[in-house]
């Protein structure tokens, strides 16, 4: 079987490249032309294929021969109208040339920022509702671009009549990426953690990227759509401290509640700034619900459909995130 | 009136979010080659029809005003058809690749009894406009002298020197720069009128994709003179503006709210330089709060074009003079041609 996937140099890319050829996948990686690769120590069985899904003329070679798509690209910074124009218009090009091969299966990397936090209750899983029209445009242009993305390979897929599974990844984490955004508000040094108890739906890039590798090959996958996450999540206040002791970053921790976090902000969104959506996303209601909303997270689907349980449990994650000197805690 | 917009890009946005609050303005349609961003631009802004082309578009929507807010290269042949479908044209600057193109718009523009508007936005900012007015009221003097220097650091990955994907712009003579020149001589333009000669000095300091990365112009004008700039090193971002007249200087940063004006007080000449630095620290303290406030609502440093879009409809409703003539546009663009690099970059 081949594999082409997109976006196989970024932090999940490269893991998800390395999980196929473990599980004996060939694989085509599309990369942007000035992508450096070196340091990532591909062996020369990773076929290169150069393009940047903006603007390349070239994407149907890119098909010959591929089984399966694995579409991980996405922009993920800059400016929400270059975030669109990469992520979804690349997309639609992409699919265009996927349209004209005889690949009809793919692997979609959707996303957690997908679902309408604001209206889910107590536990977000697969049913939880999405964003709605016209509501999608007051978020963030991450969020706009990945719930379009997935809009459109939707409509692909019912127009040509492909399999498809949509993963739906929630906070990817691992070396050089363990701060996130669902951490609370970096302040200097110093770090506002709202809602220290809440659980965060994350997934180690390496057990995220299994999950990938196994739904390429997997007939068990097709037509399914999957949240990502390795279990329950840690909760914030910990896994800070551990990201804290692991990097060796220095800095307090302020501890707000949610409840009081998230009135104060709606209280001044409503009056102060009188409901602009070009302040800070976490001066936003909705978007600081989607970052830091407590809800429960589940991947009772995935591990039922696929019969998948982690690779590597939190200890083995924190080690390969930070190195053999990460924290261990006591009777885990 | 119905108006129509052919990209739906980043700067359609500005035009959108400003058309959305004019009144009198009904957003027919949009067109963009990406059916995707297409559709997410009628669904944000409520437009009633999409499309992907836009000769489909124009048959379709019959709008009485087209918006060409894609890149450059394809401006000409979307406002030629516009001009055909019997459309009024807005478009985005520089209004065509070459003068020649122009030239033919206006052409057009003028068989089928249309307009034609560029969007020379920066003119119709709080501050130049201000200016407009001192010298208008004869408070300012004669205008002498005009320097026009944009800092702004386009040498990152993610915009004109995107290493993977050739910024449009980059097809333009001078390269990303050549889209700043319209709004350099926009502003020479509106203060010391159409030029006579023009040198120029363009250079590329450190390496990227773009043919030059700094570039500096003077002006001899009909009524004074120019010194444009655009440096890509210099920093932070700014879009310095300084207008000398006979009785009064004007300093203003069109990237922010900041302008500030010195000249003649009664009070002991010596003592003048102390009174206008107390003057110029207040103004720029109520600057920067105001464009601290203005970053989260409104148009930002885009205000011009809102004002603009504005004056073109309202002159299009009632037959008025328009805020962007064919002749201030021909004057603008000979000017613009006579800054662009005469020579390819070694």
């Amino acid at each position: 079987m081949r594999a082409l996937v997109t976006g196989a140099n970024g932090f999940l890319g490269r893991h998800v490249v390395a999980a196929l050829l473990a599980r004996g996948t060939e694989v085509r990686a599309m990369v942007r032309p000035a992508a450096s690769l070196e340091a990532l120590g591909w062996p020369s069985s990773v076929e290169v294929f150069r393009a940047d899904l903006r603007t390349s003329r070239e994407l149907r070679r890119a098909f010959e021969g591929v089984d399966v798509l694995l579409h991980l690209a996405a922009v993920v910074s800059g400016g929400e109208d270059a975030q669109f124009a990469a992520t979804v218009a690349g997309t639609e090009r992409l699919l265009d040339a996927m349209a004209t091969s005889a690949c009809r299966r793919l692997v979609l990397c959707s996303s957690f920022s997908v679902y309408d936090y604001s209206s889910t209750r107590r536990t977000l899983d697969e049913g939880s509702p999405l964003h709605q029209v016209p509501d999608v445009y007051t978020r963030d242009g991450y969020t706009i671009s990945k719930w379009w993305q997935e809009r459109v390979t939707r409509r692909f897929v019912a127009k040509h009549g492909w399999d498809v599974t949509v993963l739906r990844p929630g906070f990817i984490w691992g070396r050089d990426h363990g701060y996130l955004s669902a951490l609370g508000q970096q302040l200097g040094r110093h770090q506002l953690v709202v809602g220290p108890l809440t659980r965060i739906p994350m997934t180690h890039v390496e057990n995220c990227a299994d999950v990938f590798a196994l739904a390429a090959v997997d007939a068990r996958a097709q037509g399914q759509t999957l949240n990502v996450v390795d279990g329950p999540g840690e909760r914030i206040w910990s896994y800070l401290s551990d990201h804290m002791r692991g990097s060796g970053q220095p800095g307090w921790r302020l501890p707000v509640p949610y409840w009081l976090a998230i009135w104060v902000v709606r209280l001044a969104f409503a009056t102060v700034f009188k409901r602009a959506t070009k302040v800070p996303s976490v001066l936003i209601p909705r978007r600081l619900e989607s970052r830091l909303k407590p809800l429960r997270f589940e991947n009772r689907r995935l591990r039922e459909t696929l019969d998948w349980t982690p690779p590597l449990d939190y200890q083995q994650c924190l080690a390969r995130t930070y190195g053999p000197a990460a924290p261990r805690r006591a009777g885990r | 009136m119905k108006a129509a917009l052919v990209g739906a890009g980043q700067i359609a946005r500005q035009h959108l979010a400003c058309l959305k609050a004019l009144p009198g303005v009904e957003l027919a349609a949009i067109c963009d080659l990406s059916p995707a961003t297409a559709e997410a631009a009628a669904e944000r802004y409520g437009i009633r029809a999409w499309f992907t082309d836009h000769r489909a578009m124009l048959e379709k929507a019959r709008p009485g005003v087209v918006h060409v807010t894609t890149p450059p290269a394809s401006h000409f042949g979307l406002a030629m058809d516009s001009f055909d479908a019997g459309a009024h044209v807005i478009v985005e600057k520089p209004a065509t690749s070459t003068f020649e193109e122009l030239e033919t718009l206006v052409r057009r523009a003028q068989e089928a009894g249309r307009h034609l508007v560029e969007d020379h936005n920066y003119v119709f900012n709080h501050a130049p406009q201000e200016i407009l007015r001192r010298i208008r009221s004869g408070q300012f003097g004669a205008v002498t002298h005009v320097e026009v220097l944009v800092c702004l650091d386009i040498l990152g990955p993610n915009g004109f020197a995107d290493p993977n994907s050739p910024h449009p712009a980059l097809t333009l003579a001078g390269g990303a720069i050549a889209d700043f020149l319209p709004h350099l001589a926009s502003l020479a333009h509106l203060f010391v009128g159409p030029h006579r000669t023009a040198q120029t000095v363009w250079t590329k300091r450190k390496p990227s994709p773009l043919p030059f990365d700094e570039f500096r112009g003077v002006v001899d004008a009909e009524r004074g003179t120019a010194a444009l700039g655009f440096s890509s090193s210099s920093q932070p971002d700014a879009f310095w503006l300084r207008v000398y007249g006979e009785r009064m200087q004007a300093t203003a940063n069109l990237f922010e709210t900041r302008l500030t004006f010195d000249g003649p007080r009664n009070v002991p000449k010596p003592l003048r330089p102390f009174f206008s630095g107390l003057e110029e620290g207040k103004t720029v303290r109520r600057a920067a709060l105001a464009t601290l406030l203005r970053k989260f609502k409104g148009p930002g440093a885009y205000e011009g074009l809102w004002e603009l879009l504005a004056r073109t409809y309202r002159a299009l409703a009632d037959g008025s003079a328009l805020p962007v003539t064919v002749c201030h546009i021909l004057a603008v663009n000979r000017m613009v041609e006579a800054l662009k690099p005469r020579e390819q970059p070694p």
